[in-house]
């Protein structure tokens, strides 16, 4: 069983093409380069195809950063 | 691709980047909605399948312009959706007087003619059949959107070119279900309404065309026998146990095999037998038992023998001059399937389900995908005949250039100047747009009123409508004065929004400004061009204009223009309304 903040950071290193060692807690819309507003959308669907989530509409424009996501992951699940 | 997820999609997608060689394949998409998403899966699907992909997305509602810069593409895609037109109009679509209903008809049938008036070279295009699926509300009553989706549809396969294939969206989002193929809410913040289930699925409906197109498609199709063409194992149960009847409960799977297998070969696929028997039992089979279909006319080769089943396969590749990646094969037994799998990877294999109803359903599926069933040449270029002379007669009529279809538009332009009222949209263009953005300055609220309230600085910001309704402020401009020298003033922002980019409007924005500037008696303009990744398509734009560049540097280019020396553009068929003395 992989746990969650492992899967989250394996998402986004497929989406953003970066290397999982690269994706840290601190990481945001700043520190990748290429998180922009459309791999923003296929960050979105990534994540809530992995963990058969829905992620409420007000939230997915606050997902621009690590922390939130783990935060609003979480949330999700419950 | 529908048992994998995205994530391990894109993944493999990036690795086989590596591995891939070979005549690139170009493929752009040109969308009135957000697609995006398929980028990476159109390349993956492209990778599979051994086709090195270079897929690019075009501009977000540019679907006519862009059309007329495909021409080195071997294959474009369109998604012309209706959520836009819906959107354009101010009321209710349901309510649409007769009059405004045929004129968004014929707009939308004008684009279409542009449209494949530009891809008429390209080897092949896929153009997204219209659908109302997604906005039904009555079960026994047909709706605007869906009298528009059946009228649209009806053009498009009257006027459709050859090349041209249409794709029954309705079909797709109807077998995936529309809860599960629409996604409300990021089509209502992002206009992206395709889930990755819609599109991992559209990929599989558009996979046979790519394969056609790229010579992909297989050739031939070999049958092990016992438990694959009959219920049974010859060798053991004897010719009169073996069943493939029509009328039995588990013969008549085997029987709808033999059938699907007689119609191939009928559309010129070459059927052959592979199986580890006495070549004489078979052939008694064959030629005697009542119930067979597959008859030996309709096979082209048999390899009936003792024999290991993959040096049979190399055999039948040899001797019918086909190499083994046009051939599929299918078998009951894991053991045969896992051994040409290993032995000839190039080999197509398909293991008969041991849930057996679903033995003709996937066979099927192979053969949708590998097989062109369809079209008789000599048919197809009648059919064709009287298609081309259907267009040329209605394209009299029609607007055939980018800048008839533009001016049909009538487009209009409202410029303001310095209004405080704008502001936040003001700050908010400046934050997003990204494309048509000269200098990509980001600005708060408290920057541009800061603009706005200084004597030195201009601020210059656009409304744009058109037949169909009204895009907003949509483009910006902020001047500011020179203090060194009076009369020069610099272009500190120029930029507009992704939605109005395409249609000239640039240049009678710039037109107005300057007209504007010689009034007040300024005699120079300077300006520049920052590069960043996604402003590639403006670094020409003040080369353009007929400014003089001060430095040759691709990443921050300066630049001058004397206004007595400049020439307007003059685009005809924009009109523009000035309001820059408006009290706020």
């Amino acid at each position: 069983m992989v746990d969650v903040s492992t899967e989250i950071k394996n998402v986004m290193s497929a989406v953003f093409e970066v290397p999982v060692e690269q994706i840290t807690e601190g990481s945001s819309a700043d520190t990748i380069d290429a998180w922009d507003s459309l791999k923003h959308l296929n960050l979105i669907l990534a994540l809530e195809e992995e963990f058969d989530i829905s992620i409420p509409d007000e939230e997915v424009g606050n997902l621009f950063n690590y922390k939130l996501i783990e935060l609003i992951v979480n949330e999700c699940r419950k | 691709m529908d048992n994998l997820k995205y994530s391990e999609i894109l993944q493999l997608n990036r690795a086989m980047f590596k591995d891939m060689h070979g005549r690139p394949y170009h493929v752009k998409v040109l969308s009135n909605i957000t697609v995006n998403s398929i980028k990476e899966l159109l390349e993956y699907t492209l990778h599979v399948n051994k086709i090195n992909p270079i897929v690019k997305l075009g501009n977000y509602d540019n679907i006519v312009q862009d059309s007329a810069n495909c021409n080195d593409d071997d294959l474009v895609i369109v998604f012309y959706n209706l959520q836009n037109v819906i959107d354009g109009i101010s009321s209710y679509f349901e309510g649409v007087n007769d009059e405004l209903y045929i004129s968004i008809k014929e707009k939308i049938c004008n684009e279409i003619d542009i449209v494949f008036e530009n891809l008429k070279s390209l080897p092949a295009v896929i153009f997204n059949m219209f659908s109302a699926v997604e906005f039904v509300n009555s079960y026994f009553h047909q709706s605007k959107i869906e009298l528009l989706v059946s009228d649209l549809n009806r053009y498009l396969n009257l006027i459709k070119p050859l090349h041209v294939h249409l794709i029954n969206t309705e079909k797709i989002i109807s077998q995936v279900g529309v809860n599960h193929a629409m996604d409300l809410r990021l089509n209502y913040s992002s206009k992206a309404p395709y889930t990755l289930t819609f599109l991992k699925k559209y990929l599989g409906a558009i996979e046979p065309i790519i394969l056609r197109n790229t010579g992909k498609l297989k050739k031939a199709i070999i049958f092990d026998c016992d438990n694959t063409l009959w219920k049974g194992i010859l060798g053991e149960d004897g010719v009169d146990k073996i069943d493939m009847s029509g009328t039995s409960h588990d013969g008549k799977i085997y029987n709808y095999i033999q059938q699907i297998a007689v119609f191939l070969s009928k559309r010129g696929v070459l059927i052959g037998l592979c199986s580890k028997n006495n070549e004489h039992d078979v052939s008694d089979v064959l030629m005697n038992h009542p119930d067979m279909v597959l008859t030996n006319n309709f096979i082209a080769i048999k390899k009936v023998n003792w024999n290991d089943k993959a040096a049979n396969l190399r055999l039948i590749s040899s001797e019918l001059n086909i190499g083994l990646d046009s051939i599929i094969f299918v078998d009951d037994s894991s053991f045969e399937i896992n051994l040409i799998k290993e032995q000839l990877p190039e080999i197509i294999t398909l293991q008969v389900p041991t849930a057996i109803y679903e033995y003709p359903n996937k066979l099927l599926q192979i053969v949708y995908k590998y097989f062109n069933l369809y079209g008789n040449q000599a048919d197809e270029n009648k059919t064709e005949m009287y298609k081309q002379q259907f267009v040329r007669e209605s394209f009299k009529d029609k607007f055939v250039s980018i800048e008839d279809y533009l001016s049909s538009l009538s487009i209009s332009l409202t410029i303001h100047k310095d209004k405080l009222s704008f502001v936040p949209r003001i700050a908010q263009l400046t934050q997003k747009t990204n494309q048509f953005n000269l200098t990509t300055k980001r600005y708060t609220e408290n920057q541009i009123i800061q603009f706005v309230q200084s004597e030195d600085d201009f601020v210059f910001s656009i409304s744009v409508e058109d037949k169909f309704g009204d895009s907003g402020l949509t483009g910006l401009c902020i001047i500011r004065k020179n203090l060194q020298n009076s009369k020069d003033v610099t272009i500190d922002t120029f930029l507009m929004s992704c939605r109005i980019i395409g249609r000239n409007i640039e240049f009678a924005f710039i037109d107005s400004i300057f007209d504007w500037l010689i009034d007040q008696h300024f005699e120079t303009v300077t300006a520049e061009f920052l590069q960043t990744k996604k402003n590639d398509q403006v670094k020409n734009f003040y080369e353009e204009l007929g400014f003089y560049v001060e430095n040759n540097n691709t990443e921050s280019k300066r630049y001058t223009i004397q206004l007595k020396d400049y020439e307007r553009k003059k685009v005809e068929y924009i009109e523009v309304v000035i309001k820059m003395n408006e009290q706020n």
